[in-house]
């Protein structure tokens, strides 16, 4: 027999009491010479020793109640397998039901979505609970729920429970779930724990950890019963994983370009899928992709014009399938009614790089003709008079060095959420701008330590090209879309040989090598683009290529873009950024299904910030710095990896947790023997519990009766 | 008369504190006025009190002729007592007389009240004798009708040792033959024995022609019981010792007494014997002006009923 709280077994101590009591009168006996012994004859000495014999009787009893409690509050239990004691014990365990609420739960075969199949497999599992016992239940996603933590039993409660529960748009973090259950266990003060996972068990999230989940599994399985139930499902399921812009200017009257990928997750070919384009759930494009292979991806270009400045919802979707969560791929673009671009040449008379920085800035021109991206070059000698403020990014075009005081304006330029962008070239004095860009803290204004500038031709005199090997940095993003002869076309002679900082990002490097040519790195809530090569056609022919353009027009259009513009995934933390001290001290962000969710500001790095943890639901949420003001929208996905539906069966399942002592369970009758086989720890408390009150009301009952005796 | 309204009670612990037991007598005895009393040892006396109808049985000699002659009827002549009869003593001295709850022990009670007996017959020139007795009779006076009876009560109880008793029969037996006439003889004990041996006892005493009174001297402890806690109980006659619970035995004990004392008062009013329990908490004056009074009332109906 062993005892969930054997510390309480000191209460054993207890018995002292009575027994103590019972020996401290024995001991305060007073004498007294007495005449009258005759009346004290026979029949007073055999009842006086009969009242001592009852003494003695109510003082057992009075301690085997005692003895019999306190064994009961130190819980005992032992196996039905043991003594007769233990065969007598109830059968009870401590259950943690974790059903899978993830995303890919959503998956319906047309009747019923595998969660409601999970729902029903944990009514199977409570019928084998009996009330009173200690039950959790918890809701797996990338931050599991509890929804009911070490409660007593009671079947209607817990149907009640259930019903109400849904599944979640959420990704599973596997990773956490042993652990986590582990400790959801652990608060279970019951001789058996029982843990029962209910999940379809997607069968690429599981492949990836097999390792790590069977270490993990088998720990939990050393504390406690645990059981698989997969819940089976459908294979297929056709997924929109990615909407990015891949060109356009994000400008008003212009159009950008979309990239929407599709991917088949099933094992059946896909035909006709349809592929729609929507702006403000208004449907701006169409596209038909023929087919799609089992397991593989098709992209389509959906262009989406923008009419109005401002922020706009943007969404790929296609048609209802058996998971209706992934279907739908959304992004946000601010549209900008105008752009205005500070270029500094440091070319103080011919200011030619300026002006082909100019060139490619403004080679898109809206339909109206007007300008949309204001260009305004300055020599490097009249900076010192610029307001920065006016100017949604600055272009310092080898400038030859900057003052200290240049240096923490431009800092605190990018800071505020502006961008620069810097070219190198001959003018460049590396050792004054490595002194003064840098700062006391170790944070630099530019991401690398310029060292020299090296020639980069080769031995026939021929520049080298930029490696075709794009990185995957949204402002390389429609370089990718050029022919690799075309991107070939720009030629580098010569760059200035750099230390990038750790925090830096390489973005563009040369071929052949991994001599950087364009670096980036983020500075508070700005960016700072560095190119290793000079903006004019000394050092390179970049300027007279398409690359040009198209790079620093979309540098240009992600500088300028606002953080909430990139979208987000389920469970990730929303935040609404403050360029100043609200008045008030709360933000309230709406979710898709229109639940109001407070957010208090905080600060944070001399920046107003509220952060919304866990953003539950997929959909575009609305930010608000207060309720009457308009809403920014975010827009929230899918974990890709949820819409691989396929799932694990249960005879895999079983060859995975093979030596883990993890059962797996698949039908009802099955789960519900196994469940049965498993209970085989037998808690006696009760037992003790009703045999010390029988003990202690006896007790009183035959001091009642002994009482009532002697007074008749 | 009630007495308790015009005597201050002489309580026995004070009468401890006098330390001179004529003075004890006296004390006593002079707060009961008992001169005002008719003589309750009525008998023997040549004093005539009055006449009532003769009934087979009565001594042809008291039958009044000359009230015969002229009433033609037999009256019996009643006389009142005189003093000058022999009044007898028993007093026990055994080791159970010496319990006390308080701080006068049964003993010391029999003491007092043997002495202020002894005061009131030999103030009515009565003549006391005195015996004393445990497992034996340890001492015994001859009737005499001085006040140094008195001090010898005091001076023979110090000198016995208050043995243990098993039996009083045998005693009191023994000190009847010792009495030579037929006497007032007044036993002082708590005839804490067997109840067949105690009448017995007294049997051989009212056998011998004596007119017997019983004093029952009992501790207020030893009738009420009214321990608490847990006591062990050492038996002054050689009784094996007792521990328990009193409070949870005292039905048993109170039963068992009040048998016995009824199955006493039972047996003395069977024998023509008058027995009186006497509380030794109770003040010797109240106790005595009692007594006295019972018994004048008890004289009065016996002559009441001779009238008829």
């Amino acid at each position: 027999m062993n005892f969930l709280n054997p510390l309480l077994l000191l209460g054993v101590l207890g018995l002292s009491l009575p027994i103590l009591a019972h020996l401290l009168n024995r001991h305060q006996v007073q004498r007294t010479d007495w005449a009258a012994m005759q009346f004290l004859n026979r029949s007073v000495r055999v009842r006086s020793r009969q009242l001592r014999l009852r003494d003695l009787l109510l003082l057992l009893m009075r301690c085997l109640a005692l003895l019999l409690l306190v064994l009961a509050l130190a819980k005992p239990f032992g196996g039905s397998d043991g003594n007769a004691l233990a065969a007598m014990g109830e059968n009870r365990a401590g259950v943690v039901i974790a059903i899978d609420a993830s995303c890919s739960m959503q998956h319906s075969d047309g009747k019923e979505t595998r969660f409601e199949r999970a729902l029903a497999k944990a009514d199977v599992i409570a019928r084998s609970i009996r009330p009173g016992d200690p039950v959790s239940v918890v809701l797996l996603g990338s931050e599991h729920r509890v929804i009911t933590r070490n409660t007593m039993f009671d079947p209607a409660a817990f149907s009640e429970l259930l019903s109400g529960q849904v599944a979640t748009a959420e990704s599973l973090d596997l990773d956490s779930v042993p652990r986590f259950l582990g400790n959801l266990t652990a608060e279970l003060a019951v001789p058996q724990r029982e843990i029962y996972i209910i999940s379809d068990m997607g069968e690429q999230a599981w492949q990836s950890r097999y390792d790590f989940l069977k270490t993990s599994f088998r720990d939990l399985a050393a504390g406690a019963s645990v059981m698989m139930v997969p819940i089976d499902g459908g294979t297929e399921n056709l997924g929109v994983t990615s909407l990015e812009l891949i060109s356009g200017v994000l400008r008003k009257d212009t159009t950008a370009r979309y990239r929407a990928t599709i991917r088949n997750y099933g094992e059946q070919e896909v035909k006709n899928v349809r592929v729609s384009g929507l702006m403000n759930d208004i449907n701006v494009d169409s596209k038909m992709i023929p087919s799609i292979a089992p397991g593989a991806s098709e992209s389509v270009s959906l262009f989406i014009p923008f009419r109005d400045p401002g922020a706009v919802r943007i969404a790929a979707s296609i048609e209802a399938d058996s998971l209706v969560a992934d279907n739908t791929r959304r992004a946000v673009a601010v549209i900008r009614d105008k752009v205005s671009v500070l270029c500094v040449d440091g070319d103080a008379a011919g200011a030619a790089s300026s002006q082909l920085i100019a060139a490619a800035l403004q080679a898109h021109r809206g339909i109206s003709g007007d300008e949309d991206l204001a260009v305004q070059s300055v020599s490097w000698t009249e900076l010192p008079a610029q307001d920065l403020d006016g100017f949604d990014l600055v272009v310092l075009a080898d400038v030859p060095d900057i003052t200290v005081e240049q240096a923490q304006v431009f800092e605190n330029y990018v800071r505020k959420g502006r961008g620069l962008i810097w070219f190198g070239g001959e003018r460049i004095k590396a050792n004054v701008w490595n002194e003064r860009s840098q700062r006391g803290d170790g944070a630099s204004l530019l991401p690398a330590v310029i060292e020299e500038a090296v020639e980069t031709t080769d031995s026939m005199g021929v520049g080298r090209p930029l490696d075709p090997s794009l990185t995957h940095h949204p402002a390389c993003r429609s370089l990718g879309a050029l022919p690799e002869d075309l991107l070939s076309e720009a030629r580098f002679h010569k760059v200035l040989q750099v230390k990038p900082a750790p925090t830096s990002t390489r973005v563009l490097t040369l071929a052949g090598s991994d001599t950087p040519v364009l670096l980036t790195h983020s500075l508070g809530r700005g960016q700072v683009f560095m190119f290793t090569t000079s903006a004019g056609a000394v050092w390179n022919n970049m300027a007279v290529t398409p690359i040009f353009p198209l790079l620093l027009q979309q540098m240009v259009t992600y500088l300028t873009a606002r953080e909430y513009e990139t979208p987000q995934t389920v469970g990730d933390s929303l935040t609404l950024t403050y360029t100043d001290q609200p008045g008030t001290n709360d933000a309230v962000f709406e979710s898709p299904s229109g639940e109001l969710i407070s957010v208090p500001v905080s600060e944070y790095r001399n920046r107003y910030v509220a952060m919304l943890n866990n953003a539950r639901e997929a959909g575009f949420y609305q930010a608000r710095v207060n309720p009457q003001a308009p809403g920014t929208p975010i827009a929230v996905n899918v974990d890709t990896n949820e819409s691989a539906v396929k799932g694990l069966s249960s005879d895999v399942t079983t060859q995975i947790l093979a030596g883990t002592n993890v059962r797996v369970a698949s039908t009802d009758d099955g789960l519900l023997e196994a469940i049965q086989e498993g209970r085989t720890v037998r808690s006696l408390w009760p037992l003790f519990m009703m045999a010390g009150i029988v003990f202690l009301v006896g007790e009183g009952l035959f001091a009642g009766f002994l009482s009532r005796r002697r007074s008749i | 008369m009630d007495h308790s309204q015009q005597t201050s009670y002489l309580k026995p612990e004070l009468l401890q504190k006098l330390d001179d037991l004529e003075l004890v007598a006296r004390e006593v005895v002079e707060g009961l006025r008992v001169g005002s009393h008719r003589s309750p040892l009525r008998g023997f006396s040549t004093e005539f009190a009055h006449h009532r109808q003769y009934v087979p049985g009565d001594a042809i000699k008291n039958i009044d002729w000359r009230v015969f002659g002229r009433t033609e009827r037999y009256f019996t002549k009643l006389y009142e007592a005189e003093t000058n009869y022999d009044c007898y003593l028993l007093m026990d001295g055994s080791a159970s007389m010496t319990y006390g709850s308080n701080k006068v022990s049964k003993l010391e009670y029999a003491k007092f009240l043997a002495a202020s007996l002894a005061y009131i017959a030999l103030k009515q020139r009565d003549s006391v004798g005195l015996s004393i007795f445990d497992s034996a009779v340890r001492a015994h006076l001859p009737p005499r009708s001085s006040m140094s009876v008195i001090l010898q009560i005091d001076r023979l109880l110090k000198q016995i040792s208050s043995e243990p008793k098993n039996t009083i029969a045998k005693q009191l037996r023994d000190t009847a033959m010792m009495i030579k006439r037929r006497s007032f003889v007044v036993v002082i004990s708590d005839f804490l024995t067997n109840i067949d041996d105690v009448l017995l006892g007294l049997d051989n005493l009212r056998f011998s022609g004596h007119n017997v009174v019983v004093l029952h001297t009992l501790d207020p402890y030893e009738l009420e019981f009214p321990f608490k806690g847990a006591w062990q109980f050492d038996g002054l006659e050689n009784e094996t010792q007792l521990t328990t619970q009193p409070e949870r035995i005292r039905e048993d004990y109170l039963t068992n007494l009040n048998t016995y004392l009824d199955a006493f008062s039972e047996g003395c009013a069977g024998a023509g014997i008058d027995y009186t329990l006497i509380d030794t908490s109770r003040p010797l004056d109240t106790v005595l002006s009692e007594f006295f009074h019972e018994r004048e009332s008890m004289s009065l109906g016996q002559a009441g009923g001779a009238r008829v």
